[in-house]
């Protein structure tokens, strides 16, 4: 009976639920003690992709700033796709290729301007990577139009074939 | 109760092997936690990508896990708790590797999220998931050594009874 108390499996139950325990003590602790704590539950929602960040833009608001040509859309899915179909007058910054592809159309994206990114499907986060990206690169109006392609077509709103990417 | 190399019981290039594999596993584990312990809502976006876990349990996730890999490493390279952090560490290997396969075989390109969380970093491929088959064959063979040598020891000692 003493063997089987002593069992190698047993103690490492016995210690992994230790590691775990204590990890989970010092990460909530550490989190508390933090200047901006993390929520224990997020809102991870689709509406704003990621814990209270506002970079998701209503589509009634992108269709507006479209009509007075007041933003810029950069599609963020593969060449292929964007050849495929976009928004009208969209430009393509494959977020695959965004390191090699962004120095190049960098000078193209004017300053002025709202820039909008999208992909495709509720849970597509390439436009929201490129968003988030762009705002490191230090453009200050940068949102994010959350399952643009389809919301944008089955709206009726204004797109386009081809490959209008600048060379 | 430490389950190092045992003189006798274990020739010395294993006991080279085996500690050279819990350094190894240790320094990975405690590398991989340093910047997700410094950035929990960076590490939080590569968890909630990973589009597995309930919306519920991200943040949870993403504050804990990070101190259970800087734990287990620091047991690792101090050869502390071997039977625990072994299994804890295959463990972990296993759930890293099924979570890449898994989006790597529905095609979502994320990142890895493994050693570094910002998006723009490489994204969990086919070099992430061997790269983790290769800590999962080391942890593997640390497990089966340290449990050895327990039920070596556990079987010498009931032939001593």
């Amino acid at each position: 009976m003493r063997n089987r108390e002593r069992s190698p499996w047993r103690q490492a139950f016995r210690q992994v639920s230790l590691i775990i325990f204590m990890a989970g003590i010092v990460g909530l602790g550490v989190n508390w003690l933090r200047a901006d704590p993390l929520s224990l539950v997020g809102d991870w929602s689709v509406k704003t992709g990621t814990a209270g960040d506002s970079l998701a833009i209503p589509l009634a608001e992108a269709a507006r700033l479209f009509s007075e040509q007041a933003a810029l859309f950069i599609d963020a899915r593969y060449e292929e796709e964007y050849a495929d179909g976009h928004i009208k007058g969209a430009i393509n910054l494959p977020w695959d290729d965004v390191q090699t592809r962004f120095p190049d159309i960098a000078g193209a994206i004017p300053r002025d301007r709202v820039i909008i990114t999208y992909c495709d499907g509720e849970t597509c986060h390439l436009s929201h990577d490129l968003a988030v990206f762009l705002r490191e690169k230090g453009f200050k109006e940068v949102r994010e139009l959350v399952n643009g392609w389809t919301v944008w077509r089955d709206t009726g709103l204004p797109v386009e074939r081809g490959n209008g990417t600048p060379p | 109760m430490e389950y190092k190399g045992k003189g006798a019981a274990r020739p010395y290039s294993a006991a080279i092997a085996y500690r050279a594999a819990r350094w190894i596993l240790g320094v990975v584990f405690i590398y991989a936690s340093i910047h997700k312990i410094l950035d929990p809502a960076a590490f939080a976006r590569a968890v909630y990508l990973y589009q597995i876990l309930p919306d519920g349990l991200v943040n949870l996730t993403a504050l804990v896990l990070p101190w259970v890999e800087l734990f287990l490493g620091v047991l690792l390279v101090f050869g502390i708790w071997m039977p625990g952090a072994a299994v804890l560490s295959t463990f972990l290997f296993m759930v890293f590797m099924g979570a890449l396969s898994y989006n790597a075989a529905r095609g979502l390109d994320i990142s890895c999220g493994c050693f570094s969380i910002s998006p723009t970093a490489g994204g969990a491929n086919i070099r992430t998931i061997v790269r983790d088959g290769m800590f999962l064959t080391v942890s593997l063979y640390l497990l089966i050594a340290t449990f050895g040598a327990a039920s070596l020891r556990g079987l010498r000692k009931r032939e001593d009874s």
